[in-house]
């Protein structure tokens, strides 16, 4: 008759017998072994047990019929495990690569761009483009920069050979004009500045004015690091009663967290234009740095992202605006200069390159 | 501007450390650019405490050199005394007197010597004369005020402390007469020039135009042509300075030097800045009268420039100064009123504030009705408007004390551009369609252009003049490859395919969106793609399949449904696509624009590898934007009752275009035809030469209806009547 040690003994065995069995016919054979209805090592038990005496029936039978147990959970689980391992019919190897699906990338000007667009039209700008060719009144008369200056000859403006027609909206932008303004005048120059639209706006819009111009301009500089002959600038512009420099910089002070981070850092510190009285250049803390001090930022902490003013009284009048009544501010950066702090670009020339390596980093 | 700071001392006592002076400086618009170390050696200058043992010398006190980035409308502080101005009223401390001239220079400030000042008898100029030396002001013009003195000189190095104050300016020590000159100009801002009195023909200096013809050698030794728009400084005969800007060498003054002609003018900034400019000369002198040096300080500039000499043994003044001012200007005034200052600068600043602010500056601000009358001195050559006081009160008062406000919106803001929202949903469609956004230079090499001159994306091939014509040149381009406006997208995106494939990125999908340029046209938008390479991305399961007509087509096909714009395609020729795989696309009766196969010579002229295709496709934004249908889609039923498919494969001319029997069948099938779709079109055995099968599968659907076996059997009977007739269409 078996006692307790047999059926310790017995499990000892099957589980000695379950390691060796790796493949599925092994565990089909142990299946049969232990718990073949006639002569398995299980039902031999049993059968066993109930010849045992009466009184060590009990416990007897409980620990074959746990041994049973056992040995039916330990088989099943051996063939789950070597099923799941076997191949299924029409299974695919889920680790290939997938087809590719072709999604080109917008350019990380674009990018800038866009939002630059989106967070001026949440304030209430009206967003505009322009021609890249301009006409000296557009460019420089009516902006308060004198015959003189410097911007005015050949080694900043790039001048047309000839003139060309011009094809400058009417009345830019969707909001109703005046209908004033002057004649299209042949463009003999390549625009500097986006502030060009600004000057058409206002000939032909009566205030309020709450512009953003966007777009290509073009200096008199030889490609480097941080040059090239033609970039991206956009420029506002908001004129209306009782406009300050207070407004300025809450306005850009919101521009800057927003496109730069929520908490960043913003100075503003006195500076000249021609076409803005006061003016002032618009700092935020060094991205590289976090203002302790960096070669980006010339160990300042600071780097300069716009300049801005408030709109000069002679700009105003040139356009008809009544400077007594209306004041305004103005502002602008090139596209580059911001892309560049944001993505950490250390050369601007890779904007023009348009080597895929460069652009498909960009995602939307 | 490097300005050292025991100089500023001079002028200002400096109460905060250097590093906050210059911060300070700086947010009130003088840009910092460095702060350097002081140079060796003694600094301090007789009036130097130190130097009489008297009080705390300035030259213990902590010193470094500040380079400040001087904006182009504050001449006045490219100057010690400027900048000490600007510290002073920073600060809130007095300005101190120019020290080191107790009176020796005083004494003779005005004109006493020779005939009276500024005579200015009719048909005469302006002149000065005394015993040693006449002054002519033959252009009052160009140089409204011109003064000189005769100083008995004794050339010699000068002393350490003048050495070493002019090196920390950046300016070269030459002699105690030239460094006199020099340290006057750093300290007043005033630039001043001696010339040997014995070298002046005539013992005369005038101011005229050059002659034609004239020559001079300049102090840098190069000898300059003269024209008639340059002003000169001449003796009797000869041109002996180029005015403002740089002295000739045959007066300079040499170690045998005895006896100087100290000239301190005013002349036109306009003139300087031309002659500087024609010249290519531009010098310490030149940068200061261009932008506009003060009128009213030659006289006093002179007196230190004596003084200084006497103080250091270089020289001693013979007489009184010749001045010639025949217009003296007096200073303007400017109103100010009160709320103006708030109306611009959005917040209220007080009345003591902006007083303190005036007379830091030197500005004589007296109460006038709701504010002030301010007059300003004529070195501030920046300030004509109530605008500008605005801006000294503002930028002294402090711009980070300005407080943060939003601007009130006050009308409904305008709705956005539609053209720029169309604008970017072509970009949206050309980035799901796998092209990357470029961006070319608007102008590139004229060789690269030249090919694709037009006066329109759709329009015929001009001839190689008339394409000469269309392009439009830079009249100084910076080099050969920025020299025309582009007249096309592609030349940009051709460049940009051959550089991805010469960096080992084969396959290339580009688009842009820009302006061209015709002399004829002007500017005009247009949207270009480029591809090359697969026209399906190698995968393991399928392979390659390189770019063809069709990846193209298809691209612009799926364009035209995104801007529900109709588009058509026929046969075209254009000098750059490769004939037969050449389309132009138009919607209606309007020429859109080309798309095909790039002729590989033009591919081969950008030095691109290897010789695969690449296909391109340009169309003229502006007319496709006209074409986009302004109001919102309607949307049309969906169909509830099924449709019938039919398969038929004909045998038709090969050179029959497919448009022209889906227009066969078009017009002979009933209404119930709802589309036509080519699936196959097969060339080779089986199939007669010049002959080609093409299937097509036709779908039937009635709105109202379900359509019966007959009735689309009737139907596809009559189609293959009409192809037969019209085509000569075989049933395979």
């Amino acid at each position: 008759m078996p006692d307790a040690a047999d059926i310790e003994r017995l499990r000892a065995e099957f589980q000695a017998a379950l390691a060796q069995a790796s493949a599925g016919e092994a565990i089909g054979a142990l299946r049969d072994r232990y718990l073949g209805r006639k002569g398995g090592v299980v039902a031999s038990l049993m059968k066993s047990v109930a010849g045992a005496a009466p009184a060590d029936r009990p416990l007897l039978g409980r620990l074959a019929n746990e041994f049973k147990r056992e040995v039916e959970a330990r088989l099943d689980e051996a063939r789950a495990r070597i099923e799941a391992g076997r191949p299924v019919a029409g299974a695919v190897d889920v680790t290939l690569p997938g087809r590719p699906v072709v999604l080109g990338h917008l350019h990380p000007l674009t990018i800038v761009r866009q939002q630059v667009e989106a967070i001026f039209a949440r304030m209430g700008f009206e967003i505009l483009e322009g021609p890249e060719i301009e006409d000296d009144y557009h460019c420089f008369e009516a902006l308060n920069i004198p015959e003189e200056h410097p911007a005015r000859d050949m080694q900043d403006t790039l001048f047309l050979a000839h003139p060309v027609p011009q094809n400058a909206p009417a009345s830019p932008g969707t909001r109703a004009g005046s209908g004033a303004r002057r004649e299209n005048r042949p463009a003999t120059l390549l625009r500097t500045h986006t502030s060009a639209m600004q000057v058409r706006y206002m000939e032909a819009h009566p205030p309020p004015a709450r512009i953003v111009a966007i777009g290509k301009v073009f200096r008199r500089d030889n490609p480097d690091l941080t040059h090239t002959p033609m970039f991206h600038q956009f420029e506002g512009l908001l004129v209306d009663e009782g406009v300050t420099l207070a407004d300025l910089k809450g306005t850009l002070t919101a521009f800057l967290r927003e496109m730069f981070a929520p908490d960043a850092r913003v100075m503003f510190r006195n500076s000249f234009f021609p076409y803005t009285e006061p003016s002032a250049d618009v700092f935020i803390g060094c991205v590289f740095c976090a203002g302790g001090g960096c070669p980006v930022c010339k160990r300042t902490g600071w780097l300069e992202i716009l300049g801005s003013g408030m709109v000069h009284p002679a700009v105003l009048e040139a356009v008809g605006y009544d400077p007594e009544r209306y004041t305004g501010f103005a502002f602008g950066t090139g596209i580059e200069r911001v892309a560049m702090l944001k993505y950490r670009v250390g050369d601007i020339r890779l904007f023009y390159e348009n080597d895929l390596r460069f652009l498909e980093q960009f995602s939307f | 501007m490097k300005l050292l700071v025991s100089w500023l001392r001079d002028f200002v006592d400096v109460s905060v450390p250097i590093p906050e002076l210059a911060s300070l400086l700086s947010m009130r618009g003088f840009e910092v650019a460095a702060i350097d170390p002081p140079p060796p050696g003694p600094l301090a200058p007789p009036w130097d405490p130190a130097s009489a043992g008297l009080g705390t010398p300035a030259s213990a006190l902590p010193d470094a050199v500040i380079d400040f980035e001087i904006t182009a409308n504050r001449p006045d502080c490219l100057s010690v005394i400027g900048l000490a101005r600007e510290a002073a009223t920073t600060l809130r401390v007095p300005l101190k007197p120019l020290p080191g001239t107790s009176t020796s220079g005083t004494g003779s400030t005005s004109s006493t010597s020779g005939t009276s000042s500024t005579s200015s008898t009719s048909g005469t100029s302006p002149s000065n004369t005394s015993p040693a030396l006449s002054v002519f002001l033959d252009d009052p013009d160009l140089c409204p005020r011109y003064a000189a003195a005769v100083v008995d000189v004794r050339v010699a190095p000068s002393p350490a402390w003048l050495v070493n104050r002019l090196t920390a300016a950046g300016v070269r020590p030459i002699n105690n007469v030239v460094d006199v000159t020099n340290y006057v100009l750093i300290e007043l801002g005033h630039p001043l020039h001696a010339f040997d009195l014995d070298r002046l023909e005539g013992r005369q200096l005038r101011a005229r135009r050059a002659r034609a013809g004239e020559r001079l050698r300049t102090l840098d030794g190069e000898d300059r042509e003269l024209s008639a728009e340059m002003l000169v400084i001449a003796d009797q005969t000869t041109p002996q300075g180029l005015a403002g800007i740089m002295g000739g060498a045959a007066s300079e003054v040499w170690s045998g030097t005895r006896t100087i002609a100290l000239e301190s003018a005013y002349f036109k900034p306009a003139s300087i800045r031309r002659t500087s400019k024609r010249l290519g000369l531009s010098t310490e002198a030149s940068s200061r009268f261009e932008r506009g040096a003060d009128i009213n300080l030659p006289a006093h500039a002179l007196d230190r420039a004596c003084a200084l000499m006497e103080l250091i043994g270089a020289g001693r003044r013979r007489g009184g100064t010749l001045d010639c001012y025949p217009a003296p200007r007096q200073p303007v005034t400017v109103g100010l009123r009160r709320d103006r200052i708030a109306a611009l600068l959005g917040v209220p600043i007080a009345d003591a504030d902006v007083e303190a602010i005036f007379a830091g500056l030197g500005f004589a601000a007296s109460p006038a009705a709701g504010g002030w009358d301010v007059r300003v001195p004529t070195a501030r050559v920046d300030i004509a408007r109530e605008a500008d006081l605005i801006e000294e009160v503002g930028r002294h008062y402090g711009f980070d004390r300005i407080p943060s406000t939003f601007p009130a919106l006050r009308e409904t803001p305008p709705r956005p551009d539609p053209a720029i929202i169309r604008t970017h949903r072509l970009r949206t469609v050309m980035t799901a369609a796998g092209f990357s956004e470029a961006i070319g230079y608007s102008f590139i090499e004229r060789a690269a252009a030249a090919p694709f001159a037009s006066t329109g994306p759709a329009d015929a091939p001009p001839g190689a003049e008339e394409a000469d014509r269309l392009l439009v040149p830079l009249a100084y381009p910076l080099s050969e490859l920025f020299a025309v406006l582009r007249p096309s997208l592609l030349p940009g995106l051709l460049d940009g395919v051959v550089r991805n494939r010469r960096r080992d990125t084969p396959d290339v999908r580009l688009f842009e969106i820009g302006s061209c340029f015709s002399s004829k046209g002007g500017e005009r938008q247009r949207l270009a793609l480029a591809w090359a390479g697969a026209g399906r991305p190698a995968h393991w399961a399928t392979g390659d399949e390189a770019v063809d007509f069709f990846h193209v087509k298809g691209a612009i096909e799926r364009l035209g449904q995104a801007l529900r714009v109709p588009l058509r395609f026929e046969p075209a020729t254009a000098g750059w696509l490769v004939p037969g795989r050449a389309a132009r696309v138009s919607s209606g009766a309007t020429p859109l624009g080309l798309l095909g196969q790039l002729l590989p010579a033009l591919a081969d002229a950008r030095q691109m590898p290897g010789n695969d295709p690449v296909y391109v496709a340009e169309l003229d934004l502006e007319a496709l934007h006209a074409l986009v249908p302004a109001t919102d889609v309607q949307v049309t039923p969906l169909p509830r009752f099924p449709s019938v498919v039919r398969d038929v494969s004909i045998v038709v001319d090969e050179g029959l275009p497919s448009e022209q029997v889906r227009a066969t069948i078009r017009s002979a099938a009933p209404d119930t035809l709802v589309s036509i779709r080519e699936f196959d079109r097969y060339q080779g055995q089986g199939i007669p030469e010049g002959r080609c099968s093409l299937s097509l599968r036709l779908t039937f659907r009635a709105p109202d209806r379900t359509l019966t076996d007959a009735e689309v059997q009737q139907a596809m009977e009559g189609v293959l009547d009409a192809l037969k007739a019209a085509h000569q269409a075989v049933q395979r």
